[in-house]
C-alpha cells in the first residue's frame, strides 16, 4: 500500500473519505484496483481517464449486462470514460454502506436507457432482454406480457412508464434489490 | 394510458435530456413576472408533448439533483433542500446577525450529506470547499464540546467499522462464493457463520460457569459410610473409584468411553457439592460456588439465548417477508429490477445466472398462465392430479415409517449382537463391571484388534444407519416430487419439510430407544454392583450416544465430500459422455445443505445438558464444516438453475432452525422434569428429578419473593394477564387491518389522481396544439373544430 499512499496527499484522502462511503484505506484499495486496470497510465497520472473498454475489464463489470450504462451514468464526461474519481463514485454507490435511496437513484439512471427521466416500455424491454443475456431470447409475446405485468404492478398513475417516484416505491418494497445491487470492493 | 402513451413515445423519440431543463427553466423564469398572457405564450412555445415533464411531481428529483449540483449562492436552498427543513425554521427565529450564517456543526453535517448526491466527484469537492470556506459561526462552550464529541464518535465508528471488517471471518471466501453463486447461496454461508457464533457464545457460557469451576476448584472428600451401603456417597464413590483398564485410546476417544467418560466432557463427573474456596488476596470470607445450581442455570440461559437469537433474526427476516408479501404484486418488478446480482464476476456464472433468470421469468409467466388455466382446467385432470399427489404423499409417509422401523431394528440388532459378543468372551468379573450392553467391551489385552473393531462396528451401526438414510431418502423425495406439479417455490418448501421430518423422526426413534433402555436399566447403585448390563450413569450414556452421532454425522459429511462427490465432479468435468455427466454433475441444492447444519445444531442442543462439551466440539465442527461446504460449493458443484432469493431463504433457515430447537429442547426438558437422575454421578445425585432441585432452591428464597412468584402462577394473576394480552393482540390486529384498508384506499386514490392528471394533460396539450395551429392560420379556426379535436385526443 506504500505505493498507493505516495500518490495521494492526506488532504485528498480526507476529501475522498468525506465524499464517499469509504474509509481512507478503502479508497487506497479502490485505487489499487483501478490501477490494475491500466498500470502504466494510472502510474503516471493517478486520476487518468480510462476509456470505457478498459473500465469494463473490471471483473464485476465485465459480465454485468448493464455495464455500458453503468459507465455512462458514472462518467463525468457522459461518454462512458471514467477517471479514478468516477470509478470511486461508482464503487461508493455500489458499496454496502450506501443507503437504499442513493442506490435507487443511480439504478434508475442506469435503467433509463433513453434518458428521458422515465422508465418506459422500451427501457423495460431493454432491461429484460439484457437480463436474459445474449444467447437466450424470450419470445416477443412473453416480453410483452412481462412488461405489462411490471407496469401493472408499479405504474400507479397509469401513464405507461415508471417515474422516479414510482421506481423508488418499488425499490422500497423490494428486499432483494439491496442484496443484489452491490459490488464488494 | 392510451393518450399518454402516444405523447410519451413522441417525447422519447425527440431525445431530449436537456429538453425539460430548458423548458422548465424558461417556464419558471418567465412564469413569475408576467400574468396569464405570458404564461399562455410560454405554453405555446413549449412542445405540447413535453408537458408531462413540467409537472412538479416529475421534477422533484431533478430539481433537487440539479439544484444541488449547481450549488448556487444560496447554499441553504441548494444543498439542504431535502434534508434540513426543520433547521431552517429554527434558524429563521434566530437574531439577524446569524441568519445567513451557519455554525460549524451544521456545516459539518452538510458536508456529510454531500456523499449522497448523484454528481461527479469534482463537483462534490467544489461543494465541500465552498461549504468549508463560507463564513460560519464558531460554536461556543457546551455546543462546541458536543460537536467535538460527535465528530470524535463519528471517526471512532468509522475506525471500528474498519477494524470489524478486517476481523470479519471468511470475508474473501464469501466474496468468492458470491461471485460464483450469487447472494442466495452466500446467505447460506452467512447462516453457517451465524451458527458458529451462536455456538461460540454457548461454549463461553459453559467454559466460564461449568468447566473452569470444575477444573479449578477442589472437591471436598466425603467418606463412604459403610454401614449405609446404599447412600449416595457410597454409590458415587464406588462409581468414581472403578478402575478403568483401557486398551485403546483411539477407540475411546471416538466413543467417549473409557477414560473419556471420567473427563469434563460428560455429565457424570460434575459434583453435587457446593464448592468452598478462599481468595486470600481479595476477601477474607469464605466463598461458595453452587455447582448443581450452575449446572441447571447454564442450560436454561443458553436455551433462552438461542431462542432470543433465533426469534430476533427470524423477526427481521419476517418483517422483510411481510413487506414483500404485501407486495406480492411486486413479484415481477422484483424480478426485473433486482434480478441481476451485481456482484457476479465470473463468466460462467454470469451465463448460468442469465439462464436462471430466463427460467425464472418463464416460470413466473407460466405460473400466471397456470393460474388462469387452473380455472379452466377440466375436472378430470384436476382429480387426477390430486390423486397423484395423495398417492405420493402416502408413499412418502410409508418411506418415513419404514425408515423409522429400520432404525429401530438396527438398534435392537446391534444391542443383541453386542450382548452375545460380550457374553461369549470369558473375562474376569471385576472387569466385566464395565461391559455395558451398548458400551465398549474392554475385556482384557488378549482381545484382538479385530474383535474390537467388530464391536465398534456394532456400536456405530445405528448411527451409520441413520446417516445413510439421511443421505438416500431425500434423493428419493426429490425424485418423487417431480410428479406432483407444484410451483417451484412450493417444491423447495415441501421437500425441505419432508426431509426435516425424516431427520427428526429418525432422531426421535433413536431417543425413544435410548429412553426405554435407560428406564429399564438406568437406576443402580455402583456399590458392590456386579451386574454389567446395568447403566451406572445414564446421563453420561445419553451424552455418549449423542456425541457418537455428532461424530458420525461429521465423518460422513467429510467422506461424502472428498471421497464421493469430488470424484463425481472430476468425472463430470473431464468427460463428454452424457451418461457419465449425469452421474457426476451436482448442483448446489440449498435445502439439503441447510438441513445438514441445522441437524448438527439440533444434536448439540439435545446433547449439551448431558455432555457439556458438545457445543465446544460443535464450534470446531462448524468451523471445519464451513470449509467442507465451501469446497462442495466451489469445487464440486455447478450453480443451481433455481434462483435462490437471499431475502426469502434467510427466514426459511430460521424457521427450520426454530423447529429443530423446539424438537431438541422438548426431550431434554422432559428428562429434567420427570426422569430420576442416576444415583452414582452428576450434580443431582440426591434428587428425585432435576427439577426438584430447582424447587428446593426456590423453597430457600425469602418469603416475600416466594409469595410473589407463587402469585404469578395462580389464576388470580394469570387470567387477567391473559385477558390483557388478548386485548392488546386484538388492538394491534385491528390497527393492522385498518392500516391495510387505508393503504388500499390511498393506492386507489393515487391511481385515480393519476388518471385525472393524464386526462387534464391531454386536454391541455390538445388545447395548446390547437392554439398553435390557430395562430398559424388565424382565419380558418373554428371553435366547433377545437372542441372535437380536444375530445378526440383526450380519449
Amino acid at each position: 500500500m506504500g505505493q498507493g499512499k505516495s500518490q495521494f496527499t492526506e488532504e485528498e484522502l480526507q476529501d475522498y473519505e468525506d465524499l464517499t462511503y469509504f474509509t481512507k484505506k478503502e479508497v487506497l484499495f479502490a485505487h489499487q484496483k483501478f490501477k490494475a486496470l491500466a498500470p502504466e497510465k494510472v502510474g503516471h497520472n493517478k486520476n487518468a481517464k480510462l476509456p470505457m473498454v478498459k473500465i469494463l475489464q473490471y471483473p464485476e463489470l465485465k459480465v454485468n449486462p448493464f455495464r455500458d450504462r453503468i459507465c455512462k451514468v458514472f462518467s463525468s464526461s457522459n461518454d462512458g470514460d471514467c477517471t479514478f474519481e468516477d470509478f470511486l463514485d461508482m464503487m461508493s454507490v455500489f458499496s454496502e454502506m450506501a443507503p437504499k435511496a442513493v442506490k435507487a437513484e443511480h439504478a434508475f439512471r442506469i435503467f433509463d436507457f433513453d434518458g428521458d427521466d422515465m422508465i418506459g416500455v422500451s427501457d423495460l424491454r431493454e432491461v429484460i432482454e439484457r437480463l436474459c443475456g445474449p444467447d437466450l431470447k424470450l419470445s416477443d409475446s412473453d416480453i410483452q406480457q412481462l412488461v405489462q405485468n411490471v407496469l401493472e404492478e408499479a405504474d400507479l398513475d397509469d401513464d405507461g412508464a415508471l417515474s422516479f417516484a414510482e421506481f423508488e416505491h418499488i425499490i422500497d418494497k423490494s428486499s432483494d434489490f439491496c442484496h443484489s445491487f452491490r459490488i464488494r470492493l | 394510458m392510451s393518450g399518454g402513451n402516444a405523447s410519451k413515445n413522441k417525447a422519447r423519440s425527440s431525445k431530449k435530456q436537456e429538453g425539460w431543463e430548458e423548458a422548465g427553466g424558461e417556464f419558471y423564469q418567465e412564469l413569475y413576472p408576467g400574468g396569464e398572457q405570458e404564461l399562455f405564450e410560454n405554453l405555446q412555445r413549449t412542445d405540447a408533448a413535453k408537458l408531462a415533464t413540467l409537472l412538479p411531481s416529475k421534477q422533484a428529483r431533478n430539481t433537487t439533483t440539479v439544484k444541488r449540483a449547481r450549488s448556487q449562492n444560496d447554499r441553504r436552498q441548494s444543498t439542504f433542500a431535502r434534508t434540513t427543513q426543520s433547521h431552517d425554521i429554527h434558524l429563521s427565529m434566530l437574531p439577524d446577525l446569524s441568519e445567513n450564517l451557519s455554525n460549524e456543526e451544521r456545516t459539518w453535517e452538510e458536508i456529510m450529506q454531500i456523499k449522497a448526491m448523484p454528481v461527479p466527484m469534482n463537483q462534490k469537492r467544489e461543494l465541500k470547499a465552498k461549504l468549508q470556506n463560507a463564513t460560519k459561526l464558531r460554536l461556543q462552550g457546551l455546543e462546541q464540546f458536543h460537536w467535538r464529541q460527535r465528530k470524535v464518535w463519528h471517526r471512532f465508528r468509522i475506525r471500528l467499522g474498519e477494524l470489524l471488517t478486517k476481523l470479519e471471518l471468511w470475508q474473501s471466501a464469501m466474496r468468492e462464493i458470491e461471485g460464483k453463486f450469487g447472494t442466495g447461496v452466500v446467505s447460506y454461508f452467512l447462516f453457517l457463520r451465524w451458527l458458529l457464533f451462536l455456538n461460540i457464545i454457548i461454549s463461553l457460557f459453559i467454559i466460564l460457569f461449568l468447566i473452569l469451576p470444575k477444573t479449578l476448584l477442589v472437591e471436598e472428600y466425603v467418606p463412604c459410610d459403610v454401614t449405609v451401603t446404599n447412600s449416595t456417597e457410597c454409590c458415587s464413590f464406588a462409581y468414581l473409584q472403578k478402575n478403568l483398564t483401557d486398551t485403546n485410546i483411539f477407540l475411546d476417544v471416538l466413543q467417549g468411553t473409557g477414560f473419556m467418560e471420567r473427563t469434563i466432557l460428560f455429565y457424570g463427573v460434575y459434583t453435587n457439592q457446593i464448592y468452598r474456596y478462599y481468595l486470600k488476596n481479595f476477601f477474607e470470607a469464605e466463598m461458595f460456588y453452587n455447582m448443581p445450581m450452575a449446572y441447571i442455570l447454564v442450560p436454561i440461559s443458553w436455551a433462552l439465548l438461542s431462542l432470543v437469537a433465533i426469534v430476533k433474526t427470524a423477526a427481521k427476516g419476517f418483517k422483510e417477508r411481510l413487506v414483500e408479501n404485501e407486495g406480492q404484486f411486486y413479484k415481477f418488478c422484483n424480478l426485473v429490477f433486482g434480478g441481476w446480482d451485481f456482484c457476479i464476476h465470473n463468466d460462467k456464472s454470469a451465463k448460468i445466472k442469465h439462464k436462471a433468470l430466463f427460467n425464472e421469468i418463464k416460470g413466473c409467466l407460466e405460473e400466471e398462465r397456470f393460474k388462469e388455466e387452473k380455472l379452466s382446467r377440466s375436472r378430470e385432470s384436476q382429480i387426477l392430479l390430486h390423486l397423484k399427489r395423495l398417492f405420493i404423499n402416502i408413499l412418502v409417509f410409508t418411506i418415513l415409517i419404514f425408515s423409522g422401523f429400520l432404525i429401530y431394528l438396527t438398534f435392537n440388532y446391534s444391542l443383541d449382537m453386542l450382548n452375545t459378543l460380550s457374553g461369549n468372551s470369558e473375562t474376569v468379573v471385576e472387569n466385566r463391571t464395565h461391559v455395558r450392553i451398548f458400551g465398549m467391551y474392554r475385556g482384557g489385552n488378549n482381545e484382538g484388534w479385530f474383535d474390537q473393531l467388530h464391536i465398534m462396528f456394532f456400536e456405530f451401526l445405528p448411527f451409520i444407519c441413520i446417516v445413510l438414510l439421511n443421505l438416500f431418502v431425500p434423493e428419493m423425495f426429490s425424485y418423487l416430487i417431480k410428479f406432483e406439479n407444484y410451483v417451484p417455490a412450493r417444491v423447495i418448501i415441501i421437500t425441505l419439510l419432508r426431509t426435516v421430518l425424516l431427520r427428526l423422526s429418525s432422531l426421535g426413534v433413536l431417543l425413544s430407544q435410548i429412553y426405554m433402555y435407560v428406564t429399564e436399566n438406568g437406576q443402580v447403585c455402583s456399590y458392590k454392583n456386579e451386574d454389567s448390563t446395568k447403566l451406572e450413569c445414564w446421563e453420561t450414556y445419553v451424552g455418549q450416544q449423542l456425541y457418537k452421532l455428532l461424530l458420525t454425522d461429521f465423518a460422513v459429511q467429510f467422506l461424502m465430500t472428498f471421497f464421493v462427490n469430488l470424484p463425481r465432479a472430476f468425472i463430470a468435468r473431464h468427460t463428454s459422455n452424457k451418461c457419465l455427466k449425469l452421474v457426476g454433475e451436482q448442483e448446489f441444492y440449498l435445502p439439503k445443505h441447510v438441513l445438514d447444519i441445522v441437524y448438527i445444531q439440533t444434536i448439540i442442543w439435545m446433547g449439551s445438558f448431558f455432555c457439556p462439551f458438545l457445543p465446544i466440539i460443535g464450534t470446531i465442527f462448524y468451523f471445519l464444516v464451513f470449509y467442507i461446504k465451501k469446497f462442495t460449493c466451489l469445487r464440486n458443484c455447478i450453480p443451481s438453475p433455481v434462483v435462490y432469493k437471499a431475502s426469502k431463504s434467510k427466514s426459511l433457515f430460521m424457521s427450520v432452525l426454530l423447529l429443530g430447537f423446539v424438537i431438541s429442547i422438548a426431550p431434554v426438558a422432559y428428562s429434567i422434569a420427570e426422569v430420576l437422575p442416576s444415583i452414582n454421578c452428576g450434580p443431582y445425585r440426591d434428587f428425585k428429578t432435576v427439577w426438584n432441585f430447582v424447587v428446593d432452591t426456590f423453597e430457600g428464597f425469602p418469603f416475600f419473593v416466594r409469595e410473589v412468584i407463587f402469585l404469578l402462577g395462580t389464576s388470580t394473576f394469570a387470567v387477567p394477564a391473559f385477558a390483557v394480552l388478548l386485548f392488546f393482540l386484538y388492538y394491534y390486529w385491528a390497527v393492522a387491518t385498518a392500516n391495510r384498508h387505508m393503504v388500499a384506499v390511498l393506492k386507489n386514490q393515487l391511481v385515480l389522481e393519476g388518471h385525472d392528471k393524464q386526462f387534464l394533460l391531454n386536454r391541455l396539450s390538445a388545447f395548446i396544439r390547437h392554439h398553435q395551429k390557430r395562430c398559424e392560420r388565424p382565419n380558418r379556426a373554428s371553435f366547433a373544430d377545437d372542441d372535437s379535436s380536444i375530445r378526440q385526443s383526450s380519449r
